[in-house]
């Protein structure tokens, strides 16, 4: 008895000082940043009194005069034109590529790990092949939309206000749909094989059977990934700083690219912090969306 | 008596694999077929090929009188039950029922009354707004089975759908799927590895080895006439005793080995020195004082269920035997054994065919 008893209190310990050691290590490499971010945007913050916790509280004076300045509207609507159209880009050619590769052709998973190769490329690696390809007198992309007679003259990709932003977004979707292609076929090859039988047998044809069967079964993988592509867009940078800088004239500048140009580049550290701020509400709704959707599997 | 599926002279290959040797196969309308034999005979890819889950490579399959060849799963109007349910996770009781019927556009009012009347039939009414995680393995079975009722199909498939339910739920189910069956007056074919399933279940039994149908029939015709060594061993359980034999030389007998020789007379000829495979069951072997039997031999090991009693006997080969009531025999003792010699299956040694009565 006394034994099973030290034992459990050993037992007891053992789990806490698992569950702790990350707790711990979340708290202060992560918890604490984000809480003095927080009381950061509350504050009026220069450059002499950046050394110090102590200085002047000024409620909400910062998120006023942020909201206030000319740019921060059309940059909020280009960070939800680039998140939405980031996501829907990833999603869709990844979903159809992961249906592709589903069919199970030959050669199919060595060709699917090949894909992966554009997820593991660092973004700045990625903004520099795209800039040859988007560039504006000699890029290839316009040469194929030139020769196929689909524009008449050259697009200046990274330099016209009007294009500039959706460079990036074809970037950021060339760059994100493998891993939402890998991602999808995993729920899809989770998906029981009999199922299928079954709904054949009910006489349901191909398109059906993706309505009914594939769709549904999927929806926890599909939330899965956009509240992931959220969050992953939310940090996309090195794609800005290496295609566009923000430019031209911020249009194609978003939240977290201006972020760390007003704190490290024109040392308002105070404005920086307030649009981080506004950040995290948005990745917060998107991380509640993934977890919930990863805990409701519905599976037989 | 018009056949609802016929196949003729079907073959299925997986690449070099043959896997369906020149199927012939008629199968009764309203009849309750059972496709039985070990793993890998073919019993489950024949089922397949009968839903079109399977093409086969040559022959021809009909359903109900149309050939079928080529014909995609949905358009060929079988059901099926799977030996793991199937059941679609992401649906209700209700809506699993009604997926045939949503597929064919039936309204939202007609799809809920047809799934009421089956529900009461099958016992399910209580249980339609539940999904199946919900569902214990018989309840999953019951819903697997209505959502195939519900489309009065041509034919009923079933491969192997009692092998995930425990031993006593599975006796019940057995009765409740013939029940159902002679009350539906469906077609249904039935696979199973179970020969007791296929024997009280089925009114056509076909045992398949290695893709040959070995032998089909009723099941009383497949157990007092086997046409070979397999299928008298495999239908009976416990299963049929083989020994050893040769004619004897008066051409009316035959010579036992025992371990030791046996001579025991026979009311039918056998070919002097013939090589035999003397087929025996255990339930037509009596026991008798030790000197009186046809055969005197010695108790290895006596099992007794209480209802039931099993005696295996110290020979070469092993017998056994097993008659109901309590046994006086006690291992080591010696026995004699009797049968009829009408109760002898003769099987070629070399060719393990039936000889001819």
């Amino acid at each position: 008895m006394k034994r099973f008893l030290s034992s459990m209190i050993d037992g007891r310990g053992f789990d806490i000082g698992l569950v702790g050691l990350p707790l711990a290590f979340l708290l202060t490499l992560s918890g604490l940043p984000l809480l003095y971010n927080i009381a950061m945007s509350l504050q009026e913050v220069d450059m002499f009194s950046l050394g110090s916790f102590w200085r002047p509280f000024v409620g909400l004076k910062n998120y006023r005069d942020l909201f206030a300045q000319p740019e921060t509207w059309p940059i909020l609507v280009n960070t939800a034109t680039f998140v939405v159209a980031s996501i829907a880009g990833q999603f869709l050619v990844g979903f159809g590529l992961a249906l592709f590769f589903w069919t199970n052709f030959p050669g199919a998973s060595w060709l699917r790990g090949l894909f992966l190769v554009s997820w593991v490329m660092p973004g700045l690696v990625v903004g520099a092949i795209w800039n040859w390809i988007l560039s504006g007198d000699f890029g290839v992309l316009n040469f194929i939309l030139r020769e196929t007679g689909l524009i008449d003259g050259n697009i200046f990709w990274r330099s016209d206000p009007g294009f500039s932003l959706w460079a990036v977004i074809i970037a950021n979707i060339w760059l994100g749909t493998s891993f939402n292609m890998i991602l999808l076929s995993v729920g899809l090859s989770s998906i029981p094989r009999d199922l299928y039988e079954a709904s054949e047998l009910d006489g349901a044809n191909v398109w059906q059977r993706f309505w009914t069967i594939t769709l549904p079964m999927m929806r926890s993988s599909i939330g899965a990934i956009i509240a992931l592509g959220l969050i992953f867009t939310l940090q996309q940078f090195d794609l800005f700083a290496a295609i566009t800088s923000g430019g031209p004239n911020n249009a194609s500048n978003v939240t977290q690219y201006w972020a760390w140009d007003l704190s490290f580049r024109q040392y308002d550290f105070a404005k920086g912090a307030t649009i981080s701020v506004i950040m995290i509400v948005f990745v917060m709704i998107a991380s509640v969306v993934y977890v919930r959707s990863t805990r409701h599997e519905v599976r037989g | 008596m018009t056949a609802q599926i016929e196949l003729t002279n079907v073959n299925k290959y997986y690449g070099a694999y043959h896997a369906l040797k020149d199927i012939e196969l008629s199968i009764r309308k309203g009849s309750f077929t059972a496709l039985v034999g070990p793993s890998g005979c073919g019993k489950s890819t024949l089922l397949r090929s009968l839903a079109g889950l399977e093409s086969i490579s040559s022959g021809t399959l009909k359903i109900a009188g149309e050939v079928m060849n080529a014909m995609p799963p949905r358009k060929r109007d079988v059901a099926m039950v799977f030996q793991s349910y199937a059941l679609y996770p992401h649906m209700t009781v209700e809506e699993n029922l009604t997926y045939s019927l949503r597929i064919k556009g039936v309204a939202k009012a007609d799809r809920k009354k047809a799934a009421n009347e089956v529900a009461a039939v099958t016992g399910l009414t209580n249980l339609l707004g539940r999904y199946p995680r919900e569902l214990s393995g018989g309840q999953r079975q019951r819903v697997a089975m209505s959502r195939a009722i519900i489309r009065h199909p041509k034919a009923f498939l079933f491969d192997e759908p009692l092998s995930n339910l425990d031993a006593a739920l599975r006796v019940h189910m057995r009765k409740e799927i013939r029940a159902l069956h002679d009350r539906l007056g469906a077609t249904s074919v039935y696979v199973t590895h179970d020969q007791v399933e296929a024997m009280t279940m089925a009114d056509h039994v076909v045992i398949m080895r290695d893709g040959v149908i070995e032998q089909q029939g009723s099941p009383l015709e497949l157990y007092d006439r086997p046409d070979n060594k397999f299928v008298a061993g495999f239908i009976g359980s416990p299963a049929m005793n083989f020994l050893p034999a040769v004619g004897g030389p008066d051409g009316r007998s035959i010579i036992l080995d025992l371990g030791m020789k046996q001579t025991v007379s026979l009311e039918r000829a056998v070919q002097p020195g013939r090589a035999l495979v003397v087929g025996l069951r255990p339930e037509n072997i009596e026991l008798a004082p030790a000197d009186e039997g046809v055969v005197s031999v010695q108790v290895a090991l006596v099992e007794s269920t209480g209802a039931t009693c099993f005696l295996t006997m110290a020979t070469t080969p092993e017998l056994s035997v097993v008659f109901n009531g309590r046994s006086q025999a006690q291992a080591g003792d010696r026995v004699g054994l009797n049968f009829a010699p009408a109760s002898i299956h003769l099987f070629d040694a070399d060719t393990e065919r039936r000889l001819p009565d």
